[in-house]
């Protein structure tokens, strides 16, 4: 029910979507490394690199007399500008459904940037350490119920770590998201973010044969507590802890990777709906 | 018999003029890459190499961490060229060589 409406809308929007495709495909040209399905890699793309990739995320939350599912098709673009500096563009197709109410439309557009200031290479191996700054713009609709955008405009900072080599990969992240007021004077609790990754490539493959390489993250969110016109809302922020396994297959100068988030722990503050899982596939193309 | 002896002759003096042949038109320069560790990575350098001036063709060995660069004949790879190539995809050239295969 809720894919064929995603469907049906985006049969409507074909053209200004085809047409968003089709710019980023106009530009063409390089390739970026492996990163974990959840957690930002440190990783960035070579000088002039560009990446067009399309999301599926699908979240599930239930409990506190609530029932929520969350779908969202996102079309992201990345491009290197240097090959220390990445750049990046996401608009999000949203659906969204809560008890009985269902929405679909344009969700908040995401712009984001990375800097690689730290690069250590090896032979057959490399270290990056790289600062990463986001911004979420209000572009969701949140008159709508549920809500399609916060109606606020978010900020995010934070500081990757990882390394890359021929069998083993890890990273870490630590991330701050600052939340602002939106519609209604509710502005959602600001956020901190804390990854740890493992990874490792089973067969050592050749340059242009399929590669593959399986990651085990470990995500902990934890939520201040929403505020409504400055006073504190009760069922809301505290902390959640996911497990985390995933994939990243590659041929040549195209990806696929699927992973889950699975909680296996949570403190949320009052009664709340607590994440069931959270699911995301992503086809990329590296030109 | 004699047919025999002048096929493989024949077979001998065209496989000997191919590898000659072959050895006249080698130009190639070996990089060696450090920080190469996957395929889907290692595309940045294909490009940006393969972009350089009189490149034929560009060759990954990943394990090894070397970037085989063959040039047109007559034509020499630019090693400072290369190295900011290498670079700009985001790795480091450690050694620069010059080979004839």
């Amino acid at each position: 029910m809720t894919i064929s409406k995603i469907g049906a809308w985006s049969r409507r929007n074909a053209l200004p979507l085809g047409m968003i495709v089709g710019l980023g495909v106009a530009f063409v040209q390089s390739a970026d490394a492996h990163e974990p399905i959840f957690t930002p890699g440190a990783h960035v793309h070579s000088k002039d690199g560009h990446e067009i990739s399309i999301h599926y995320n699908r979240d599930k939350k239930s409990g506190a007399g609530e029932n929520e599912t969350e779908q969202e098709l996102a079309l992201e673009y990345e491009y290197g500008v240097t090959a220390s500096w990445t750049v990046k563009a996401e608009i999000p197709l949203v659906n969204k459904s809560l008890n009985a109410n269902e929405t679909t439309g344009i969700g908040d557009v995401v712009l984001a940037t990375k800097y690689r200031f730290i690069r250590v290479d090896l032979p057959g191996e490399q270290y990056s350490t790289t600062a990463l700054f986001q911004i979420k713009l209000p572009t969701g609709d949140d008159d709508k119920n549920p809500l399609l955008g916060s109606g606020s405009t978010d900020f995010l900072g934070g500081l990757l770590h990882g390394l890359e080599s021929r069998r083993w990969y890890y990273n870490t992240a630590a991330r701050y998201r600052l939340n602002t007021e939106g519609g209604g004077g509710l502005e959602k609790g600001d956020k901190v973010l804390l990854d740890i990754v493992g990874g490792v490539r089973p067969a050592l493959t050749g340059y242009k044969e399929p590669d593959t390489v399986l990651f085990l993250e470990l995500n902990f969110e934890n939520s201040e507590r929403d505020t409504l016109r400055g006073s504190a809302v009760a069922d809301t922020g505290g902390w959640e802890l996911f497990l985390s396994p995933g994939i990243f297959w590659t041929y040549r100068t195209y990806a696929v990777t699927a992973g889950v988030q699975i909680p296996i722990a949570d403190n949320l503050n009052g009664n709340q709906a607590t994440s069931d899982y959270r699911f995301q596939l992503s086809i990329k193309y590296e030109f | 018999m004699i047919k025999i002896l002048q096929r493989s002759g024949l077979a001998l003096a065209l496989m000997l003029f191919a590898a000659t042949a072959a050895y006249a038109d080698s130009n190639v320069y070996k990089l060696y890459v450090d920080g190469l560790a996957c395929p889907f990575c290692a595309y940045g350098v294909e490009k940006l190499v393969g972009r350089l001036d009189n490149v034929k063709t560009v060759e990954i060995l990943i394990d090894e961490g070397l970037v085989a660069v063959t040039m047109v004949s007559g034509k020499i790879l630019d090693e400072a060229a290369a190295k900011q190539a290498i670079s700009d995809s985001g790795f480091t050239l450690r050694k620069f060589e010059r080979g004839t295969d």
